[in-house]
């Protein structure tokens, strides 16, 4: 189910949250809106989701117009950032709630339930509490909650955000491999590029309230539209007064390079190495190296460098 | 939520609270004023009025400031403590005020009058608690003890011991501790908390009655002499124009509560 | 505990535990003799007086009033557990001029001396009622006066649970598809239901004990006259021991339905969080 967001504006009393918005979601995708916080982008969802009723602009679902249709019809997932559990009742409940709306037969649920719970590895847990799982349990219950009514999109809120490092990463690749079998469109919001990253096969990235760029996320990397982008998306210098990133640039003998300048630290990390330099005109950058490269070219601190890209050596 | 449900609910709120609190609280005033001001102010005016409101404030003059330093303490012990029978201490500060006061009047009466366990040695001395201003204060007392205490703790446990902890590494000592550190901290908890208490003192009722036997000039606060003026002297004019006295310092009370309450967020949660 | 802590106890002990002792000791006639030689407590005779007890409490006068005081009181608390959910939303999810106003007049009851809120009802639904509605010597004037000044614990034991409701929960519901009513009733209220309870137990112990505001509404005729008004009249005739122990009948309900009201919400409470 393809998503076309049209022009859309949403302010709060002051700010200006979402401004003239406009993006084609595709169907069966996986999207991951990115952005620093206060960018507009939780906004943005719940205008998906109709949370929030924007100022201006159309929400268009499967060429179907939903601006102003209530969240209770729009046949969405949504999952909220601390998963909003209902607390009072347990998971099977839970899964079974937006079922229950529906009117479904209890038979239909038992199973339906039943075979979600094994989809998010949650078997054991059917009468438990949300109080009595962890942050990583509650969020996979929340995920099977609303995957429940079957929904034509699915909007996730910061699903990781909340989470210690090694649980969000295998959430991550699980929620991957989630929708790789289930080709529900996702839409998912995070401030985190390396998430949206590793995950997503679209990202639209947003700032300010606006959408500054969007597309599939490599091509984005490697041509970002503006100097935000690039240092959003990942490691990012300068160099010659230009925003690149530091593995793009390296470190040769002084007379080869026509930029010079002295390292003034080095900080390895593991197999890759952070090499600062001051160069000759009083800037400074920094250069990403393997540590091979660092070992086979003997730098260290203080020594005179030359510095450039390392396209020039394929020109 | 729909706009009809909203504006249905916000009816059947506010005709609630118009037909239980609001209209009432307006005609007391219409009828105080019923035989026009003067009226109104000899009736306050008058000897009986004034002897039981003196009364009144003498009782309060005593049993505040006793209950706020008990209050104070109390809480002080409870969050920043640790003993046996601490849950039995916070509970018992409930008690007075989860029954009845008639009851807590009788209890006062069955201890300490001439017929109470220690009637006989209090009576040797010379004290005597049934139908004397005494009985009074302790009824009194009795029936305000907790609400110091219930101001002041959720803030204490609130603010925690880190500030007073600090202040000790540098090297304060328990007074200047506690004057320097603890009581600004709990201030408009103590005075939220000294508020409540006047408010109760100056009304108490069934508890006072009791223990009091109802003699005008000697043992009549104002609120005896409210139910005295209707049930008593049919001096319905005199319950009025007393009642609008002690409703109208309750509204100061509540402007004062009002205010600490913007001061302190976590007042909120009071009595209930 | 230090000296300070003896002193508090001290106080408390005078002026709380001591007296509820005595009533409760004369309540249920209870005699403490010696004999023989000691006043170690293996020589201690106890005996109970329970045949003045049970018939003080089952006097037809003591019937009827604790009656009339535990339906008038159940009534109230559940009215008042009703309407202090509505007004609790009201305050908290509703935005109008005037609601920091409303949200004072609540506590008028509380700051308001029992006897002003008795004479206040009766100004409006006493004798000569300006709108013409006369509730003296009726139990719908007792139970206006105990609405009145219970009113208080039922929305403050529900608004600040109320404020602290996680939003998402409902907009998750929302999105789920479920509408208004369903969102309140099954997924509000379950979060609600425990201050509910607490506030109806306050309220009802409140209102079996209450005598200041009905003392003049009641107009001591014996339709009208509650527990508490019936133990007064005993002390009234300083039959002290009879208001004892019919006080002592009165202790006991109060402190069942705290109690039961307290454990029940605890219980619940502890799944949620």
């Amino acid at each position: 189910m393809s998503i076309s967001l049209s022009h859309l504006t949403k302010h709060y009393a002051k700010t200006h949250a979402v401004q003239d918005v406009s993006a084609e979601i595709k169907h069966g995708s996986l999207t991951a809106v990115l952005g620093p916080s206060g960018s507009g982008k939780s906004t943005l969802l719940k205008l998906i989701s109709g949370l929030e009723k924007p100022d201006e602009g159309t929400v268009t679902i499967d060429g179907e117009d939903m601006t102003h249709v209530d969240p209770r019809h729009r046949d969405i997932g949504f999952c909220f950032q601390h998963y909003a559990p209902f607390r009072h009742m347990n998971v099977a409940k839970n899964v079974a709630f937006g079922l229950k709306v529906r009117k479904r037969p209890k038979k239909e649920i038992d199973a339906r339930v039943s075979e979600l719970l094994a989809l998010v590895k949650l078997e054991g847990k059917a009468k438990s509490f949300p109080a009595q799982l962890s942050g990583g349990e509650r969020q996979r219950m929340a995920l099977a909650r609303a995957l429940a009514i079957e929904p034509r999109v699915l909007l996730l809120d910061e699903p990781f955000g909340a989470l210690d490092a090694v649980v969000r990463a295998e959430l991550r690749h699980w929620l991957k491999e989630l929708h790789g079998q289930l080709h529900v469109t996702t839409v998912l919001v995070t401030h985190d590029q390396q998430e949206a990253m590793e995950v997503a096969d679209q990202l639209i990235v947003m700032r300010a309230g606006r959408v500054v760029q969007s597309g599939n996320p490599l091509a984005l990397y490697e041509s970002p539209a503006t100097d935000f982008v690039h240092e959003f998306l990942g490691p990012s210098t300068i160099f010659e007064g230009e925003v690149t990133r530091p593995h793009d640039l390296e470190l040769v003998s002084v007379h080869q390079g026509q930029v010079k300048g002295r390292i003034t630290s080095i900080v390895s990390l593991g197999f890759e190495a952070q090499v600062t330099v001051e160069l000759s005109d009083g800037t400074s950058t920094w250069v990403q190296l393997s540590r091979n490269e660092l070992s086979a070219m003997g730098l260290r601190v203080a020594l005179l460098v030359g510095v450039r890209r390392r396209e020039d050596i394929d020109a | 939520m729909t706009n009809t449900s909203k504006w249905t609910l916000r009816v059947v709120v506010m005709s609630y609270l118009g037909v239980l609190i609001g209209l009432p609280v307006t005609f007391l005033v219409v009828k105080a004023f019923g035989h026009g001001f003067g009226a109104f102010w000899s009736e306050v005016t008058q000897r009986d009025a004034l002897d039981a409101l003196k009364l009144s404030l003498e009782v309060a003059a005593i049993a505040v400031p006793v209950n706020a330093l008990v209050g104070v303490g109390a809480a002080l012990l409870i969050a920043r403590h640790d003993f046996v029978g601490k849950r039995v201490l916070d509970t018992v500060f409930d008690v007075p005020i989860a029954i009845s006061p008639i009851i807590i009047g009788i209890a006062l009466v069955l201890a300490y009058s001439r017929i109470g366990w220690f009637g006989a040695p209090l009576a040797r001395w010379g004290i005597n608690v049934l139908f004397t201003p005494l009985g009074i204060v302790l009824a009194t007392m009795s029936v305000s003890l907790p609400y110091v205490l219930r101001s002041i703790l959720p803030v204490l446990l609130e603010v925690g011991d880190d500030q007073e902890q600090a202040a000790r590494t540098l090297g304060a000592g328990r007074f200047r501790i506690f004057f320097q550190v603890t009581l600004p901290s709990i201030r408009w908890a103590v005075l939220y908390g000294v508020t409540l208490t006047i408010a109760r003192t100056l009304g108490e009722f069934g508890a006072v009655l009791v223990v009091s036997g109802n003699i005008t000039g000697v043992t009549q606060t104002l609120p005896i002499y409210i139910f005295d003026s209707w049930d008593q002297r049919f001096d319905v004019l005199g319950s009025y124009s007393g009642a609008l006295v002690l409703a109208l310092i309750s509204i100061g009370v509540l402007g004062i509560l009002a205010a600490l309450k913007r001061r302190e967020k976590k007042l909120l949660v009071d009595f209930a | 505990m230090g000296g300070g802590g003896v002193l508090i106890v001290g106080y408390l002990s005078i002026i709380v535990l001591l007296p509820i002792a005595a009533l409760i000791s004369h309540g249920l006639s209870i005699s403490v003799a010696t004999h023989g030689s000691g006043w170690a407590f293996w020589h201690w005779h106890v005996s109970f007086g329970f045949k003045t007890f049970w018939s003080a409490v089952t006097a037809v006068g003591s019937r009827n009033s604790i009656w009339l005081s535990l339906w008038l009181s159940l009534g109230v608390a559940a009215i008042n557990a009703v309407m202090g959910v509505a007004i609790a939303w009201v305050l908290v999810r509703d935005r109008f001029f005037g609601r920091g106003f409303i949200d004072s007049v609540i506590d008028l009851p509380f700051a308001l001396p029992t006897i002003v809120a008795g004479v206040v009802l009766l100004a409006i639904y006493g004798p000569n009622s300006p709108i013409h509605v006369d509730l003296f010597e009726t139990w719908m004037g007792l139970m206006l006066a105990l609405l009145f000044v219970t009113l208080p614990f039922s929305v403050r034991a529900v608004q600040p649970v109320l404020a602290s409701l996680d939003l998402e929960s409902e907009a998750a519901a929302r999105t789920l598809g479920a509408g208004g009513a369903r969102i309140f009733f099954s997924v509000v209220m379950p979060s609600l239901w425990p201050s509910v309870l607490s506030g109806f137990g306050l309220a009802f112990a409140r209102a079996v004990g209450e005598f200041g505001s009905i003392s003049l509404i009641a107009g001591g005729i014996g339709r009208t006259t509650t527990a508490s008004y019936y133990i007064y009249n005993l002390t009234a005739g300083f039959l002290w021991v009879d208001a004892a122990a019919v006080s002592t009948a009165l202790l006991v309900i109060s402190l069942v339905v705290l109690v039961t009201t307290n454990v029940v919400s605890r219980r619940y409470q502890s799944r949620l969080l």
